[in-house]
């Protein structure tokens, strides 16, 4: 028999609140061009993204840290499928450790060729130094940052 | 610490791909449910409750056990849904007859695939503040795993690659490979697929009543959860799995993991998720990872199968593969486990972990025997 499908498409915008927190971390990339940390209150690690508590101490947390722009990586990966709202692919994206940071940060890898894998992941290696770069023109969003690997001092 | 009551899996049906278009998920679901009552020989008047787990996302309904209520005989019944992993479902369900006061269960999860794309789905289990803008689906969490995982440990990709030729040899060398995400090659990934699982939970009470055999008892189990920022975690690690395994043997009494089972289920999303399982559970050291899995220890017929099913990497029915391994392990133990049963288990061990890079970890033991 013949079956039949329905398709639908649904489009809701939801209109997220950031809290001061995020907030602050948002303007602060926007208006200083700076990545900054809270201090965790029970256990002082510098939380990167920021977070308004600890989910470990369960405290609030203390102080705001600047981090970076210096640090290293920790996890990559490539991909090669688009993503709705996102730059065209490929992508390079992970996690880097910023220097003053005791948690990750996640963003873009920008400046390494991505046309060969083997050799971008070469460049791209756990452990590998990088530095924290700044659009000209900022929004306060998670594109006005990216990752680049730090060339080495001449 | 034993349960109070201890729980067996008295019924069960797996559906590890379901294809064709001639059922609606709804009927999928009645039909699953259906074939695990038949299966424990009861009907849904025998059931005292129902725990159903499934994802809104891929369902494309919003609280989906508003849906799946009717299907699962949830009409004027008890019935409560986990949305966070398939296999909470099978946890809340045996603690509810652990509690006393519940004698028997049905626990029923479900994974579609009618969404059009599966990582945008999975996109939104992110935080809306710092990782949506990212393309961080759970093929992109596990493969960042996996990298944290290939620089901590030099050889973990040559055991990698043998898990993934292990499990989809073992699930009959499957051909549709998965998609690539560096490091992770199509023949470490599976593309998802539509399927479902059951299982009836009973008291011992309810058992001897009714005369049963070919039980599953549930001797031991964990759960955990890491924390939802991955760049909060040590991703080469899996502590969640080691406190949800601490628990489960504590359960069990089991002392030596490695020689303790006769057959393991593991949620291989990827075969490093296998690996780092393998280190987890207490069943290989990381530094043993390359030579066990070339000496086949893990394979049918070596020290300890793993996965005879063929695991994830041959069926992904992505929300409730974890627990497919519950079912899996529960039917290896009852005899019942068809082409791949492993003769004469006497006790075995499933792993289920969901989520991006395994956030979500339990481990469960089943037993022959009612008590340790």
């Amino acid at each position: 028999m013949e079956l039949l499908g329905r398709q639908e498409v649904w489009s809701i915008t939801y209109d997220h609140a950031l809290g001061e927190t995020a907030s602050s971390f948002y303007t602060r990339i926007r208006d200083e061009a700076a990545i900054y940390g809270r201090r965790s209150a029970g256990n002082g690690r510098v939380m990167v993204p920021p977070r308004s508590f600890s989910d470990e101490t369960l405290l609030p947390t203390e102080d705001w840290v600047k981090v970076g722009p210096g640090g290293k990586i920790e996890a990559f990966t490539m991909v090669y499928e688009s993503f709705k709202n996102l730059p065209p692919p490929p992508y390079a994206f992970g996690y880097v450790l910023l220097d003053g940071a005791d948690t990750a940060l996640g963003g873009f890898f920008k400046g390494v060729d991505l046309s060969d894998p083997a050799a971008a992941a070469e460049k791209l290696k756990i452990g590998t130094r990088i530095m924290t770069k700044f659009a000209a023109e900022r929004k306060g969003e998670m594109l006005d940052f990216w990752f680049e690997v730090d060339s080495p001092a001449r | 610490m034993g349960l109070k009551v201890q729980p067996g899996v008295i019924g069960c049906t797996i559906r590890p791909v379901i294809t064709g278009r001639t059922r609606s998920l709804e009927e999928i679901i009645y039909d699953t449910a259906q074939m695990a009552l038949a299966d424990a020989g009861l009907t849904i008047d025998d059931i005292d409750g129902i725990c159903v787990a499934s994802n809104d996302q891929f369902d494309g309904r919003a609280i989906s056990v508003m849906m799946a209520s009717g299907s699962v005989g949830g009409v004027d019944r008890d019935i409560l849904s986990t949305p966070s992993a398939g296999e909470h479902a099978f946890i809340l369900g045996a603690l509810r007859v652990a509690t006393g006061q519940f004698r028997t269960q049905l626990i029923v999860s479900w994974s579609p695939t009618e969404v059009s794309s599966m990582p945008e789905a999975q996109r939104l289990g992110t935080d809306p503040y710092f990782h949506r803008a990212l393309p961080l689906d759970e093929l992109s969490a596990h493969a960042l795993q996996a990298s944290a995982l290939e620089h901590a440990l030099p050889g973990a990709r040559r055991a990698a690659e043998a898990v993934a030729a292990k499990n989809r040899a073992q699930g009959g060398a499957r051909p549709e490979e998965g998609t690539s995400r560096w490091p992770l090659t199509p023949s470490m990934t599976s593309q998802p697929v539509t399927g479902a699982v059951a299982l009836v939970l009973a008291s011992p009470d309810f058992i001897a009543e009714r005369g049963m055999t070919k039980i599953a008892w549930l001797q031991g189990m964990g759960w955990a959860t890491e924390a939802g920022f991955l760049g909060d975690r040590d991703l080469s690690t899996a502590p969640a799995l080691e406190a949800a395994a601490r628990q489960a043997y504590a359960m069990a009494g089991v002392t030596d993991p490695a020689h303790a089972f006769g057959v393991a289920e593991i949620t291989d999303a990827t075969p490093y998720s296998e690996l780092l399982a393998y280190e987890a559970l207490g069943l290989c050291r990381r530094d043993e990872w390359e030579s066990r899995t070339a000496d086949g220890s893990f394979r049918v017929g070596g020290r300890l199968p793993v996965n005879p099913s063929g695991g994830v990497l041959t069926w992904n029915p992505v929300f409730c593969t974890g627990m497919i391994r519950i079912a899996e392990v529960a039917q290896q133990v009852r005899g019942r486990a068809g082409a791949h049963q492993i003769q004469g288990v006497k006790r075995g061990l499933a792993h289920a972990g969901s989520g991006f890079a395994m956030q979500y970890q339990s481990a469960i033991v089943f037993g022959s025997e009612v008590r340790t």
